[in-house]
């Protein structure tokens, strides 16, 4: 169970999902097979003079009755949305892993969940109290809520976790960047056990104007890899796997899920925005040599697919740099055409999709594809998934400022 | 050239790289060396000077960004539809 290198193998023992097509992970992978979007006209708050009013959000979340079961944290069931998104996830993912508050070593466990923004839903409410409505104080736990590590606190507190703990920022890199952490975490023998990925939720007016502000979102869905697509559609959400060493996995008798087999990251060092080739395609060789495969052995690829005009060309050609001839044979697929661009969140979620599609043997698809783009020019798996077996899976992430994580999922260890 | 242009051009010149090179109506936006990003920061002060809001994407190529003068065009529109329908520009 100790590699040639001497470094452990990790494997999943639990997934967690709050999704805009399902809370919870047989619901979000439900949708995903059935090909469901969960971009809607926004809810949550007043559109007003915005032209972009579409979003993914999370619908019928109901903090108080997800949260009820919490032990320890208390502060939880107050904390801002992105922070209870993730104790919703990691309850699921700690169930699904058969580990009880609080764990077992806690010293020995880890909690990195990142967030790209932290709570700026609390942060424009507070403004607003401030600015607008001149109150004298913003509510005492404006500060908790804002911090960007607190959803990485609040389920460490919760769990006892006592180990390394922080979050994350690298924009839409952010929860790849977690989990690639806290499988080498665990691989190195730093810590047995984790909890990793990120939580988003930043939709608010003030977000949609900033994004609305670069021009680079599509004012009717999410279409990636199409032709037509225009532009990304934000949403929120949260992905959580739990990483274990799979001695400590065996000896507990946990259900194991799968195996993270290879993670690679680098940064494009060029520009803020426009993506480069050299950086997406580097960070997939370093993963698939970390995996120790060939360009053969991946069957589904899931794609950083933003639906941006230049993210999905660019993207394309990096793959097609990577895997050569096998670029045609593998399934890719952006499941961002039904949950959205969960910026942060997004390579946690999209982590739970490739586990699914492993375990199953199905890839979910690209909904929305209408029209095909020469210059995109690989299987998208078209608006309905497919029956496939899939042995290694690649998900990509990539994020404004050109910062690059891809990571391989394989099946549990034989 | 009339308020409208001469205000655009303004605007042009401050995100420009080599603001002395010549801009006419006729001159492409991408042979003053104008990038996507300078263009969101340009339609950005542009909205801000006029008061008006334009609907730009990125991920599209429109005609009304091809030349200097597509733009004045669109703008001296929307600038002259704002009074009759102040949510004319965000249809």
């Amino acid at each position: 169970m100790t590699q040639s290198n001497g470094t452990r193998r990790v494997v999943v023992t639990g997934t967690g999902a709050v999704t805009p097509i399902g809370i919870g992970v047989d619901d979000y992978w439900t949708s995903l097979k059935a090909g469901v979007s969960g971009v809607a006209p926004i809810q949550r708050f007043d559109t007003e003079d915005l032209y972009i009013t579409i979003a993914g959000e999370v619908k019928g979340f109901d903090p108080r009755a997800c949260l009820r079961r919490l032990k320890r944290d208390k502060v939880l069931p107050h904390a801002d949305r992105f922070s209870q998104f993730a104790g919703v996830a990691a309850c699921e993912a700690m169930d699904q892993a058969g580990i009880e508050a609080p764990i077992e070593d806690g010293m020995r466990a880890a909690s990195i969940i990142g967030s790209g923004a932290g709570g700026l839903v609390t942060f424009e409410a507070a403004y607003r109290d401030l600015f607008i409505r001149k109150k004298k104080a913003t509510h005492p736990f404006t500060l908790l809520r804002i911090i960007g590590s607190s959803a990485a606190a609040h389920v460490g507190i919760e769990y006892g976790i006592k180990g390394p703990t922080f979050g994350t920022v690298s924009a839409c890199a952010t929860a790849a960047h977690a989990i690639g952490l806290m499988f080498d975490f665990v691989r190195r023998g730093v810590v047995d056990i984790g909890i990793a990925g990120a939580s988003e939720s930043v939709l608010n007016y003030g977000t949609m104007r900033a994004w609305q502000a670069m021009r680079v979102l599509s004012p009717d869905g999410c279409f990636p890899f199409s032709k037509n697509r225009n532009g990304t559609v934000l949403a929120e959400g949260c992905g959580l796997l739990v990483l274990e060493n799979l001695e400590r996995a065996r000896a507990r008798g946990a259900n194991i899920l799968g195996e993270v087999v290879g993670f690679g990251m680098t940064s494009d060092a060029k520009d803020m925005v426009n993506p480069d080739i050299e950086g997406p395609r580097e960070a997939m060789r370093q993963a698939l040599r970390d995996a120790d495969l060939s360009t053969t052995d991946i069957d589904y690829l899931n794609a950083h697919g933003t639906a941006t005009a230049v993210n999905d060309v660019n993207e394309t050609r990096a793959i097609k740099d990577v895997f050569g001839d096998h670029a045609k044979n593998l399934s890719v697929s952006s499941t961002k055409s039904m949950h959205g661009h969960m910026l942060g969140a997004g390579g946690g979620i999209e982590a739970v999709a490739c586990l699914k599609a492993i375990e199953e043997g199905f890839v979910p698809p690209t909904i929305g594809y209408t029209e095909p783009d020469p210059e995109c020019d690989l299987d998208y798996t078209p608006n309905e998934g497919r029956k496939r077996d899939v042995t290694y899976a690649m998900s990509n992430s990539f994020a404004f400022g050109g910062l690059n994580a891809v990571l391989v999922f394989g099946p549990p260890p034989a | 050239m009339d308020d409208v242009a001469s205000k655009i051009v303004e605007i042009l010149q401050k995100h420009m790289k080599d603001p002395d090179k010549e801009v006419a109506m006729g001159t492409k936006l991408e042979d003053l060396e104008i990038e996507s990003l300078d263009l969101a920061m340009i339609v950005f002060d542009i909205e801000d000077s006029f008061g008006i809001e334009i609907p730009y994407n990125a991920n599209e190529e429109v005609e009304d960004f091809k030349t200097v003068g597509s733009v004045v065009d669109r703008v001296r529109s929307l600038v002259e539809g704002s009074d009759a329908s102040p949510s004319g520009a965000a249809a």
